[in-house]
Formats: structure tokens, C-alpha cells, sequence
């Protein structure tokens, strides 16, 4: 769940909360996302990218790799009972190239982590990694989500603006 | 797929609006990563490129298929669930030839390697940053101006290309897919590689329907190095190769694939050219001979005999054959000596620069005069086999040639007879006296570098003595003169084996020189007559060695290779002649199995035979058993530039005068046949020479001994060989 504050700030669309505070508190969050490992360099490059041309690619970016990282996990969480570890480990190495080409670091770290247990073909480790994977996916995925609402709100008001 | 661009968007800019390239370079962008896929589609948009992207490698091969020139560059990732990336890579630079970079988030060393060896021009780590897709347009316009140098050169002088041809290797290496240069590694990874095309080859599209396998006749396959010597080896490209072959319903993958093949070869060639130049210890040292898989030789000679070797296969083979360093050395030698026997001096006249792709020249140095004399080739002497123990004539005996290697040979006076089975880098000289060394019969199996000089004059009278030699020996009859007679001297040196016959001045008699040199092998007959015939006895076979019978009276070759046919420079007509194609009815044979063998060691081999080559042979006779070979004149000159590749259309003729002339324009260094599996001659007609009639000869090479002959792969005849004794070799 959001945080508490996000959840009173975006609660009122149209609260008195200006442009430039909206900006801030995205730069913020974004920024403690960087500090606390979530997300890393590449996620730079991500920003960067966009622009005039392509407003909604950090989003669209995002959009694709939770979409990935989803099946990814749901796959991975079935079947627990039996595991086959070459499969497990191309999910997994998707995840983890899925996760890099976003930024998500904290992701891929426990990606790597967890391709060393299915090489060493260790079903316990496996399913402890599955749990941190899992645990830092869904951390990621929440700040996402309050970033991509953030920027709608953005977006949403300098349109206004210009209209 | 999303379409960042469309494809009719403007072409490479390069063509016509230099400044304004890179803008609007057509990337084709592959991974079934759509986060990745995503994300360097902008960067790529950034850069100002044109970018299709696809999620599924079996849809981008269609998509590349069925848009030639849509693409300038593509760009991949390694893992991928429909398709390995490597592999996509390969077919894309078999079939397109367009520049591939490779991504992925795994970078070690193996995975990066692996990259390179299947062609990648670059690789690039997973996350992409910007600024490593801003260069990529470099490996375009690379590759383009490599096609355009290929244009401009494709008709060029072959020999100017040749020359050129070790240099060009280097420079192209990178964007080429064979340009690996690390030879330490090319041969395993060319190996893997051409395994896994192989396996591509087949299914290519899983998709989409399975094509045919192309099989690549001995036509098709003249064609196709008929093409790529117009084009200069180095700058054939598929399509163009294609376009010259003009052959309905072959498509430019099979080119694509069979030109990757080809290259192997060309390249191990010249590997093993250059491996051999120091290798004359090895001879001695036998290390690895027996790596290659003689009874792969075998097994190939058997392919080769059926006419129908597969590429892969000679090239495998070629690779066995050649890959091995140590087992060239045979080979190489061969061309010395043979070169030397040819020459009259002896002594060293030869300068033989390793003409065949064996290179080694055994016999460098070593006094020529060590030659073992061969009984004066009268072949009818030999028939007699008198001496030689068993030798008969009719038989080919084995005969052991000697062959001097390098400085001194380790001799192992053997007299005669007796089986010597030399393995492994043996040296077995006989003594250098007269004595002869009689090979009868004694099959010599000379394994592994052997190398067997047999010193002394007149013996080896081998007549027939078949000399099996295999692996790399080097086999050296006498000089003497009556050296080798041979006529049937076959050598059956699978092999490569250099089996020079004598030099005697007779001569050897070669004819029979015949040096069936599988593999590389050279026979060389000696050069009858006094002449130092230079060379042209030398019979090189590679692989199906060639034999060339010298002949006679001084020409001297000294090229280094030997020539496949003969190259009889001065043919004359004298006596000297050998016939090399002693064959005469007996052989006939070139049994067309031979010729295809033939054919397709001229195809692929490629060596540059002399263009002139085609050359008749000569001979005078009549006769006939006349070896044609078709298409003459194959020349692919072999970035040694020091093969040549018989032509294919050398008619040998049997007639006694196994002329096999070439013309040897000068190329005298070619010699390089390197035939799989044609034998040529191994029945030089040394005999003729001596005695018209010897029909030693016909006993002499191969005829009759079955045994030794080995090969049979040597000869590259199935069977042929027994039949018709050698019908590829004798020429009688």
C-alpha cells in the first residue's frame, strides 16, 4: 500500500498541491529509490530517454517489466513441489535481463543470487531466493506505481495548463 | 514485431548521402526481452536509426529472408527460447552476410568467444547504454566497403589475389565469418561452428518447411569454385557467387553454407602451410599423427570415390587432414623432394617452397644425392621385380620409399623387403648404397611420419612397390637413377605422404611415381631421364594426391609444389615422358569416379592450378586411358598461393606419356592439389619412359596391389583402384 501521505496527496486530484511540489515529491521518491538500491544507472539512462518525443517511456518501460516479472514469478511459484532446474534458471536469467534493462537493481541482485543456487541445483536455496526475489519485486513494484501516478498527476496537470 | 520505422525508409545512406549517414541505418533489433526490447529501440531511435524490432528469432530470419536489403545491421540477443542467438547469427552471416551484434547479460569469456567465433562483429553487455549504440554504424560501413573491395577485385589477376590472399585474411578478419584469426582456437571453433551449421543447415527454418538438403556434386561444386575464382576467394560473397554459378534452384543459403566450408578448408590449408615450415622435426616426432583419423582419410577417400563428396565432409576432412600439423609433414616434404629428384641437380635444386599446402619439404636439404637410386627405371626391370624381392610388377609393391628428411635422415637401413612398417616417424633409410631397396611387396606402411629414404641407387625399385605410406611420411626413392622406377611407384601415401621417386636419372620411372598421395600426398616421380624434372613428378595429392609424374628431362620445377600433373614443362616429348598415365586401359581409369574425385578435389581445394593447367596431359601416346579431369583449370589459388589445384580438366592421359603437362605458367608453385581422394597417378608412367612397354606399369602402381592401395582412399578410388590399379594414379 501506498504510504500514508501519498495516499492523502493523491486522494484529492485536484488538491491544492502544485506542479513544482508534485515534481519534488516525484524527484524525491525517486531519488530514495536510487539511494536504498531499488533502482540503479540504468534507470538514468531510462529518464534520459524520454522526452518530448516519447512522454510516456519510462512508463511504457516500466508497464513491460512488470508485466514480465509477473509471469516470470507466477511460473516460477507453481510447481514448487518438483523442481527442474534448467527451467528455473532461464526464468530466472530473463528476470534478471528484464530487471537490468529497467534499472531494478535490488531485483537483479537477487536474480544473480538466485541463478547460483539452480546451478548449484539447490532446491532449498532456490525457494529462499524465489522469496527475496519475490519480497524486492513487490517494494519495487509499489514505488512504481506511486512514481507512474505521480507523473500522470504531472502530466495530467500541465496539459491542464495548457488547455 | 512494432515497427519503429518502415522499410521503405531511405537506404543506406552511404550510397549517396555520406554526411548523412548513420542517420537512418535499418536495424533490425531481435530479443525476446520485451523491457530490453523496449528500451534500445529508443536509444536506437535516439541515435537516429531505423529500427524494427522482433520478439522471436525464427520471425526475424523470415523477415530477413524475405527482405533483402531491408537491414543494414542487426542487432541480437544471445538467449532466446525459439532460437539460439549464435545460431541466428550464423545463418544471418551465411545468408546475408550482414552484420550481427550480439547482446546479453551473461559476458564471460566463453559466451563473448563464442560470439566471435560465429561471426559477431561486436558484443554488446545487457543493460545497453546509450552510448555503445551510437558506433554501431562502424561494422556497416566495415562490411560494405569489404563487399565493394570484393567487387573491385573479383577480377583481378588470380595470382595477384592469391599473393594477396594471406594478407587480406588478416585484414578482413573481423567482420568475416571466417576471419577468425586465432588459429589455436579456429580449428576447434571452426569445427563447432561448421558442426552446428550444420545441423543449422538442416533445420534451418524450423517453422517453415525443411529444404532439401543440396547435395554439392562434382559439377555444382566446380561451379561454385569456378565462381568464387572469379571473385578472388577472399571477397566471394554468397550472392554473387550465386549469381555466377547461375544454377536454378540453388539458393544463396547453400552457397552461403558451402562457401563457409570452403573457407575452413582454404584456411586450414593454409594453416598447416604455415605449420609446416618448421615442422620437419616433427617428422620425427610423430606426435600427433595419428590424430587424424586415418581411417577418417579412408572413410573419405570412400566419399570422394563416390564423386559426391559433401562439403562438409571434405571439409572435415580437410580439416583432419590438415589440421594437423603434425601430419602434414609429410606432405610438405614431399615437395622437395620431389622437387629436388626432379631437378636434375639434385642437390637441392629444388626450391620448393612448399608448394603444396603441405608444405613441408622433406627433402630440403638433404643431399638429393641421398636419393636412393632407384634401379634404373627400367621398368621392365622392375617388372621384373627382380630384385625386389617380391616385387612384382605387377603388384605394386610397396615400396618404401624413403624420403630424406630435412637434414639428416635417421636411417634405418632396412634393406628391402620387408615390410617396413615405419610408424610413426620412423625413418628408414635404406642403406644408401645400392642396395635396393626393394619394397616389395612390402607394403610400407609407413604410419605417421615416417619417412623413408631409401638411398641408394636403384632400388626401390618399385616398382611397384607400392609405398603406402601413410600419415605423413615421406617417402623418398632413391635417386638414383633408375630410382624409383616405377613406374609404379605408388605411393600410396595416404596422407600425406610425399613420395618422390628418384630421381634418378631414368628418372623415375615414374610413371608410376605415382604418387597417390592422398591426402596430400606428392608423388613425385622422379624425373626420368635425366632431367631433373622438376617437379614434375610431383604428384601432389592432396588428398588424393596427385601424382605427378615428371618428367622428364629437365624441366625443372622447382616450384615447390608439385605439381599435380605434371607439370611438364618441357615435355618433351623425348623419352622422357612420363607417362603418367600409364594407364592405358588398365586404368582407364580414371574412373570417373576418379574424375570426380578429381573434380572435386580441384573444387575443393582450391588451389590455383595453374590456369593453364588444364593442361593436357599429355600424352603422347596415346592413349588411352586418358585422365580427363574436367574443368580445367581450377584455380583457386589457395591463399598460399602456393596450390594448385589440378585443374580439373586435366585430361591425363594415360598414354604413356603422362604428360600431364601443365601449363605452368609460371606457377610452378602451385602445386597444391589437393585433391581429396585423386589419385592421380600413381602410375606415372614412369614406365613408359623406360620401356614403353613396361607394363610394369601397369603392375607397377597400383595395379594389383590392392593392399596398399590403399587406399583406396588415397586414390580416392573406390575400388577404382583395385580394378584398375590405380586407375587414378597410373595413368598408364
Amino acid at each position: 500500500m501506498l504510504p500514508l501521505c501519498s495516499r492523502v496527496l493523491l486522494s484529492h486530484p485536484f488538491s491544492p498541491m502544485s506542479l513544482m511540489a508534485l515534481r519534488e515529491q516525484l524527484n524525491m521518491l525517486v531519488n530514495s529509490m536510487y539511494i536504498e538500491g531499488l533502482l540503479d544507472q540504468q534507470f538514468q539512462q531510462l529518464q534520459m530517454l524520454q522526452d518530448a518525443s516519447s512522454p510516456g517511456f519510462v512508463a511504457e518501460v516500466i508497464n513491460l517489466f512488470c508485466e514480465d516479472a509477473e509471469r516470470i514469478l507466477t511460473e516460477l511459484t507453481k510447481d514448487q513441489a518438483v523442481v527442474d532446474f534448467q527451467k528455473v534458471d532461464a526464468y530466472v536469467h530473463q528476470l534478471k535481463g528484464s530487471s537490468s534493462s529497467v534499472g531494478a537493481q535490488n531485483v537483479k541482485l537477487a536474480c544473480i543470487q538466485f541463478r547460483q543456487f539452480c546451478e548449484e541445483n539447490n532446491k532449498d536455496g532456490c525457494l529462499n531466493a524465489l522469496n527475496v526475489v519475490k519480497h524486492h519485486y513487490y517494494l519495487l513494484r509499489n514505488k512504481f506505481d506511486t512514481m507512474l501516478q505521480l507523473e500522470q498527476r504531472i502530466q495530467a496537470y500541465d496539459s491542464k495548463q495548457q488547455n | 514485431m512494432s515497427a519503429g520505422s518502415n522499410y521503405a525508409s531511405s537506404k543506406l545512406e552511404s550510397d549517396r548521402v555520406p554526411d548523412k549517414f548513420p542517420v537512418g541505418m535499418k536495424v533490425l533489433l531481435v530479443d525476446d526481452d520485451l523491457t530490453c526490447l523496449a528500451v534500445v529501440k529508443r536509444m536506437l531511435l535516439n541515435c537516429q536509426y531505423d529500427v524494427t524490432t522482433c520478439s522471436e528469432a525464427t520471425r526475424a530470419l523470415s523477415l530477413l529472408r524475405e527482405n533483402k536489403g531491408a537491414f543494414d545491421l542487426i542487432i541480437s540477443d544471445v538467449h532466446m527460447p525459439d532460437m539460439d542467438g549464435f545460431r541466428l547469427l550464423e545463418l544471418v552471416g551465411l545468408e546475408m552476410d550482414l552484420p550481427v551484434i550480439m547482446m546479453s547479460g551473461d559476458t564471460r569469456f566463453n559466451v563473448v568467444m563464442k560470439g566471435v567465433s560465429h561471426g559477431a562483429c561486436d558484443f554488446l553487455t545487457k543493460p545497453v547504454r546509450m552510448e555503445e549504440l551510437q558506433n554501431i554504424w562502424q561494422h556497416v560501413v566495415r562490411r560494405k566497403w569489404l563487399d565493394s573491395k570484393e567487387i573491385e577485385r573479383s577480377g583481378s589477376v588470380e595470382e595477384a589475389d592469391r599473393g594477396r590472399q594471406v594478407t587480406d585474411d588478416s585484414e578482413y578478419a573481423s567482420t568475416v565469418n571466417d576471419g577468425i584469426d586465432c588459429s589455436w582456437k579456429y580449428q576447434k571453433n571452426k569445427r563447432d561452428a561448421k558442426e552446428e551449421d550444420d545441423n543449422e543447415l538442416d533445420n534451418i527454418d524450423p517453422s517453415s518447411s525443411k529444404k532439401p538438403r543440396v547435395v554439392w556434386s562434382v559439377e555444382l561444386h566446380q561451379q561454385f569454385v569456378n565462381a568464387v575464382n572469379q571473385l578472388g576467394i577472399d571477397k566471394a560473397v554468397p550472392k554473387r557467387i550465386l549469381e555466377l554459378m547461375n544454377v536454378p534452384g540453388l539458393t544463396r543459403e547453400n552457397v552461403a553454407s558451402h562457401l563457409q566450408k570452403f573457407r575452413l578448408y582454404l584456411k586450414r590449408l593454409s594453416g598447416v602451410a604455415q605449420h609446416h615450415t618448421g615442422l620437419n622435426s616433427s617428422l620425427y616426432g610423430a606426435s600427433s599423427n595419428a590424430k587424424v583419423g586415418q581411417l577418417g582419410r579412408f572413410d573419405f577417400q570412400a566419399l570422394a570415390v563416390s564423386g559426391q563428396i559433401s562439403p562438409e565432409t571434405l571439409a572435415a576432412l580437410q580439416d583432419e587432414l590438415l589440421g594437423h600439423p603434425p601430419c602434414n609433414l609429410a606432405m610438405p616434404t614431399i615437395d622437395q623432394p620431389v622437387l629436388q629428384q626432379a631437378s636434375v641437380q639434385r642437390n637441392n635444386s629444388v626450391t620448393f617452397e612448399r608448394g603444396i599446402a603441405f608444405g613441408q619439404p622433406l627433402l630440403k636439404g638433404q643431399a638429393v644425392s641421398s636419393f636412393p637410386v632407384w634401379p634404373a627405371n627400367d621398368l621392365g626391370a622392375l617388372g621384373s621385380a627382380s630384385n625386389l624381392g617380391g616385387l612384382n610388377t605387377s603388384q605394386n609393391s610397396n615400396m618404401l620409399m624413403t624420403m630424406l628428411q630435412q637434414p639428416q635422415p635417421q636411417t634405418v637401413p632396412s634393406e628391402s623387403n620387408h615390410a617396413i612398417n615405419v610408424q610413426r616417424s620412423c625413418l628408414v633409410a635404406p642403406a644408401k648404397s645400392s642396395n635396393k631397396f626393394q619394397v616389395q611387396g612390402n607394403p610400407m606402411h609407413i604410419n605417421q611420419d615416417s619417412t623413408i629414404i631409401s638411398q641408394s641407387s636403384a632400388n626401390f625399385q618399385a616398382g611397384n612397390a607400392v609405398v603406402p605410406v601413410i600419415q605423413d611420411s615421406a617417402v623418398v626413392a632413391s635417386h638414383s637413377s633408375t630410382s624409383m622406377k616405377t613406374g609404379s611407384n605408388l605411393f600410396v601415401t595416404n596422407h600425406r605422404s610425399t613420395i618422390l621417386p628418384s630421381q634418378s636419372l631414368t628418372g623415375i620411372s615414374l610413371g608410376n611415381d605415382s604418387g597417390l598421395l592422398n591426402q596430400g600426398s606428392i608423388i613425385v616421380p622422379s624425373q626420368p631421364l635425366n632431367s631433373s624434372q622438376a617437379g614434375s613428378n610431383s604428384i601432389l595429392s592432396s588428398q588424393n594426391s596427385m601424382v605427378v609424374p615428371s618428367h622428364l628431362s629437365g624441366s625443372s620445377r622447382t616450384d615447390k609444389n608439385i605439381i599435380p600433373i605434371t607439370h611438364n614443362s618441357n615435355l618433351n616429348n623425348s623419352s622422357s615422358l612420363v607417362n603418367y598415365n600409364r594407364l592405358p586401359t588398365q586404368s582407364n581409369v580414371m574412373p570417373s569416379s576418379m574424375k570426380q574425385v578429381l573434380d572435386n578435389l580441384a573444387a575443393v581445394d582450391s588451389f590455383s592450378v595453374p590456369v593453364s593447367m588444364n593442361s593436357q596431359v599429355l600424352s603422347s601416346t596415346g592413349s588411352s586411358t586418358s585422365w580427363q579431369l574436367h574443368s580445367p583449370d581450377i584455380s583457386i589459388s589457395h591463399p598460399n598461393g602456393t596450390h594448385s589445384l589440378v585443374p580439373s580438366s586435366c585430361n591425363i592421359e594415360a598414354t604413356d606419356r603422362l604428360l600431364a603437362k601443365l601449363p605452368d605458367k609460371g606457377l610452378g608453385k602451385n602445386l597444391g592439389f589437393v585433391g581429396k581422394g585423386t589419385c592421380l597417378p600413381s602410375r606415372f608412367a614412369v614406365d613408359d619412359i623406360e620401356s614403353p612397354t613396361n607394363d610394369l606399369t601397369n603392375s607397377s602402381a597400383y595395379t594389383g596391389d590392392d593392399g596398399y592401395l590403399q587406399n583406396q582412399d588415397i586414390f580416392g578410388i573406390s575400388g577404382a583402384v583395385q580394378s584398375g590399379h590405380c586407375a587414378t594414379t597410373s595413368f598408364k
